[in-house]
């Protein structure tokens, strides 16, 4: 499998009142093509710094983030916009979305503003309504963000950051905000999306979402602690695959 | 504990803050200079000729006093009158740093500075009591339009004496210095006019100016109607009324201060609104922690009573400079009653303080309805919305950045019909007064002064006073018979007329008043617009203005009594006029009425109607041909002419101009403020955008597009409404002029490209200077959303 994501040495400083605060510290790792991947840490380690820096969102203070065979820290803010429009795509854990618009408009949106496709507005709207549909969804396209749960919220987000077929799909807790069973049928989804080849790369806190992904980094104190490859033995069941990542994440002191 | 919290807050939320707080400064400022200035205005002219010592009827004669005070000793109807002497000059006579003096009437009044009736006032309003030997106090006005200055000299080339004087200043003149008045007044030393008075050739163009104190007018005037060499008479009423054009900007600057105070008001409730509504969601917490709801409420009235206080005070001193110059125009002409002064700004600056707590107070009405799990809600998710979008982006055709600007328009109209509201307001205003100017700048109100011809000569070279005589007829005959003369020799010929205003004493149910009669003795009558009835068709027929009907209770088909002088005529009532001479107090004679130049009180220019139809182009040719031939300054086309009579059109677009710079800097700052306010709601959205891919450009795009949208729209309905609008509030000013209807020029360059191009493109820069704040806001600010 191609690489798609290859970080290195990548490095992340703040300054808080003249104190220093090196949030990554020498960050290397890799993502293959059609790879799942958790990042797990305890609070305040560089997680979602981690996710944001590699997605182009925040500037790393130093090291090398190549993503599809380009070095991303290079590029200027209207080429990651580019990038990040057309080959990746976000869920966060709060389900941002555009106040004003529809759940399908929220969807679509992102479909109107890339030239990757020549589409018509009408095809576009239709690859949505199908997304929709096998998320399960299709109920909502036309209520506004208020109207629906957590949920199907998260859901229609999932919808929108796959609407421009995204190389690399990254999220942000994507669970962290919804109740047990929505948590899992989120992850059911993106499972299913990885299963079609999207490749997914994730922070969380949930061992038991964790356990889903392919791989699981733990980052402490801005550095790579250690990585777990979850067995592809069929014969495992989901709590089995939990309990063993826990064990792992126990030794090193979850 | 409370204290920090509402530090923190003014902290944190900097960005709200200050626009809220930079809202209650402008609306403490408009709202302080302008119920100043409305107080101000609305005892403008009554105070000013108060404190000037005008009386309730005046009376102005030239070549003795035609035994005018003869009457007023022997009558009961006086309780006490001052005269004035003075003599009449033409501004041919006088010379400015070697040019003829430039003035809307030819005649100009030299005085005696004390030998007053009445009390003159410098600039600085200061009572004017002494003039040096050698130095002249004129008219205020005369400087600038003579383009001279302090200590520049006079030379005044008086029937055969010469003086130069140093003008050390200008005075504020209550009973000549109007607009419609116009007569420049020289005042000079007692030992500067004695060389005048000494001279007993000059007592031909000697005038008495009477300043009459009676309790009883309809009947002094009765008594008054024998009085001969009468050039000006009328009542206090009338004198007010010739301070209509300073009004009309007076009136201008009134409605300006209510626009703006109803904009302040606008706005300062939707950013309480706003700003509260950004604050539902810590009320929230702060309610499931257990915190009362009054102490909540007291929180953040405290946070807007600092603001409104701060503001208030900060608004009520910049309300005073700013009110200064609202009114400056206005000022320049008249002592305008500051008797309240401060305590007026000091009171609309606490108005605006307690409008501000009152607004605060209802705002945070509600945070007693929300649940805490409501209010959290509220602040993002918000449970309670309704269903807000309108449009379908998956079925629109237009660029993503416009829909979602119109999208956020149709959304949530309330947030942007304030906006609309605040444009269209101050832009109806604007285009208002620009549509009156255009029409003062055009020949739409000829009919209301005479008949239209292509030329009108209206300079003292031609026009002389000595036609105002016994013999003027003679005079006027061979002037007019050599100008037609002239004209043929010039290759244009045509026809020469003149409207002359003569005063004559008329009866009516056993009463006795003198009026103002005007005829054009070489013009049919019935080329004249009437608007009730049909043209005078002889001699015993006449035409009357409204305001006469009104005045003395005559209608068409009554008969009333002229007397000519030498014969006594009864004249029917056939017909309704307009006019703005004399403030409308006219009645129009037929053409072969026994007129005679002995009672003529006034002449217009001289009228030329070319033989044959000429273009604008040959016209405007002719027009300096004639200037050349006679050396004269004064003439005009149809359009120029009507300027002339007003005399206000530049001061109208002076004021146009001022209009629009205040609202340029309203629609600046609304603007300004305005988008930030939504930079700052909209955080989280940009972020998201950004953070899915979408650049600034578009992010820029879509905050403008917004602003252009609303914008378009305002100025839309604002050219739709300015026609009504406009004919609401100045037909009943200029039906105090005489002119009860008017059909204002709508002229599609000034109210459909500069005008309202201006102002967006005031809104353009506004928004796209502000939606630059964007840039500042990443992709990563997604994190940090609330």
């Amino acid at each position: 499998m191609a690489k798609i994501l290859d970080v290195k040495d990548l490095c992340k400083t703040y300054i808080i009142d003249k104190r220093q605060n090196n949030v990554l510290k020498n960050v290397n790792f890799s993502v293959e093509e059609g790879d799942m991947v958790a990042i797990m840490g305890p609070s305040g380690s560089g997680k979602s710094t981690l996710l944001y820096a590699v997605s182009g969102m925040d500037v790393p203070t130093s090291g090398t983030v190549e993503f599809d065979g380009k070095d991303i820290t290079k590029l200027t803010a209207n080429e990651l916009a580019e990038v990040r429009l057309d080959k990746m795509g976000f869920i966060f854990q709060q389900m941002y979305m555009m106040k004003n618009l529809t759940i399908l408009d929220n969807i679509v949106l992102p479909a109107t503003e890339s030239k990757k496709s020549n589409e018509s507005r009408k095809e576009k709207e239709k690859r949505a309504e199908e997304l929709m549909r096998k998320l399960s969804i299709i109920d909502v396209a036309d209520n506004d963000i208020n109207e629906v749960s957590g949920g199907q919220l998260q859901r229609a987000c999932i919808c929108r950051s796959m609407i421009n077929n995204p190389k690399l799909l990254f999220a942000d807790e994507p669970t962290g905000a919804l109740n047990r069973t929505s948590s899992m049928e989120v992850m059911e989804e993106l499972v299913k999306l990885n299963g079609e080849g999207t490749t997914i790369m994730m922070v969380t806190h949930d061992a038991k979402i964790a356990a889903r992904c392919k791989r699981v980094l733990y980052i402490v104190d801005g550095n790579i602690k250690g990585e777990y490859v979850t067995p592809e033995d069929e014969n495992l069941s989901t709590s089995d695959k939990e309990r063993r990542l826990n064990n792992w994440l126990m030794d090193l002191g979850w | 504990m409370y204290f920090n919290i509402l530090k923190k807050d003014l902290k944190r939320k900097k960005s709200m803050n200050v626009i809220l707080l930079i809202f209650s400064i402008l609306a403490a400022m408009f709202v302080s200079s302008g119920l100043s200035n409305v107080i101000t205005v609305m005892n403008g002219t009554e105070y000013y000729l108060d404190k000037a010592g005008i009386g309730d009827y005046i009376i102005i004669t030239q070549g003795g006093d035609g035994g005018i005070t003869k009457t007023l000793d022997e009558s009961d109807n006086v309780n006490s009158y001052k005269t004035e002497n003075c003599y009449w000059g033409s501004i041919d006579d006088i010379k400015i740093n070697g040019k003829n003096i430039v003035s809307k009437n030819n005649n100009v009044v030299l005085q005696s500075v004390s030998d007053n009736g009445m009390v003159f006032y410098n600039m600085d309003n200061s009572e004017l009591t002494k003039v040096n030997t050698g130095e002249v106090y004129v008219t205020s006005g005369f400087l600038a339009n003579n383009d001279a200055k302090i200590d520049d000299s006079v030379e005044i080339n008086y029937h055969g004496i010469d003086k130069t004087f140093k003008i050390k200043g200008e005075i504020k003149d209550a009973l000549l210095g109007s607009d419609m008045m116009g007569n420049i007044r020289f005042l000079f030393s007692d030992d500067d006019y004695d060389e005048y008075a000494k001279n007993e050739e000059l007592d031909a163009f000697s005038g008495t100016i009477f300043n009459i104190k009676s309790d009883n007018v309809t009947e002094l005037v009765n008594e008054l109607s024998n009085a001969t060499n009468v050039l000006f008479s009328g009542d206090r009423g009338m004198i007010k009324l010739c301070y209509v054009m300073e009004m009309i900007v007076a009136m201008i600057v009134l409605v300006l201060s209510v626009v703006l105070c109803i904009v302040s008001f606008v706005l300062l409730k939707f950013v309480i609104s706003f700003t509260i509504s950004e604050e539902v969601r810590e009320i929230g917490v702060m309610k499931a922690i257990g915190i009362k709801n009054i102490k909540i409420r007291s929180l953040y009235i405290t946070k807007y009573f600092m603001m409104a206080v701060l503001g208030g005070v900060i608004g009520f001193f910049l309300g005073i400079p700013f009110g200064n110059v609202l009114i400056e125009s206005v000022s320049k002409k008249m002592v305008l009653g500051q008797d309240y002064g401060i305590i007026i700004n000091v009171i609309g600056a606490i108005f605006v303080i307690f409008i501000m707590i009152g607004f605060a107070y209802r705002c945070t009405s509600k945070i007693k309805k929300y649940t805490p799990v409501d209010a959290i809600r509220d602040g993002q998710s918000g449970e309670r919305f309704g269903k807000k979008s309108k449009m379908s982006l998956a079925r629109s055709n237009k660029n993503n950045a416009f829909f979602l600007a119109l999208n956020d328009i149709a959304s949530a109209p309330k947030r942007f019909i304030t906006i609309i509201l605040s444009f269209t307001i101050c832009s109806v205003f604007v285009f208002g007064v620009v549509l009156v100017t255009d029409t003062m700048k055009s020949d739409r109100l000829i009919g209301t002064f005479g008949k239209k011809s292509d030329i009108y000569i209206n300079d003292s070279k031609r026009v002389k006073l000595e036609f105002l005589s016994k013999e003027g007829d003679k005079m006027l005959d061979d002037a007019i018979a050599e100008m037609e003369n002239d004209l043929s020799k010039l290759g244009m010929p045509g026809a020469v007329s003149m409207e002359v205003w003569y005063k004559y004493p008329l009866t009516f149910n056993g009463k006795t008043t003198v009026e103002t009669f005007q005829q054009n003795k070489r013009t049919d009558v019935t080329v004249y617009d009437y608007i009730e009835g049909s043209a005078p068709l002889n001699e015993n027929e006449i035409a009357i203005t409204n305001e006469i009907k009104n005045m003395l209770g005559i209608e068409i088909g009554d008969t009333v009594s002229i007397d000519f002088g030498n014969e006594k005529k009864d004249c029917i009532v056939v017909a309704y006029f307009q006019t703005m001479n004399q403030l409308g107090s006219v009645i129009r004679l037929h053409q072969n009425a026994p007129t005679s130049m002995t009672y003529a009180s006034a002449m217009m220019a001289f009228q030329v109607d070319f033989d044959s139809e000429v273009s604008d182009e040959i016209i405007r040719e002719r027009i300096d041909k004639i200037k050349d031939y006679y050396d004269v300054t004064n003439v005009f086309n149809a359009a120029e002419y009507c300027d002339d009579c007003m005399g206000v059109a530049d001061t109208m677009g002076a004021v146009a101009i001022l209009l629009l710079f205040i609202t340029c800097i309203v629609v600046f700052l609304v603007t300004v403020l305005m988008e930030r306010s939504f930079i700052s709601d909209e955080t989280s959205q940009i972020a998201l955008l950004k953070a899915i891919g979408f650049k600034n450009s578009f992010i820029i795009k879509w905050q403008v597009y917004r602003f252009l949208i609303v914008a378009v729209i305002s100025e839309a309905i604002a050219i739709i409404l300015t026609y009504p609008v406009t004919k609401l509030w100045c037909d009943p000013i200029f039906s105090m002029m005489g002119a009860g209807n008017v059909d204002y020029l709508f002229r599609p360059l000034s109210l459909l490209v500069i005008y309202p191009g201006i102002i967006l493109l005031i809104n353009l820069i506004s928004v796209l200077v502000t939606s630059l704040y964007t840039n500042k806001i990443t992709s990563n600010d997604v994190r940090n959303i609330e």
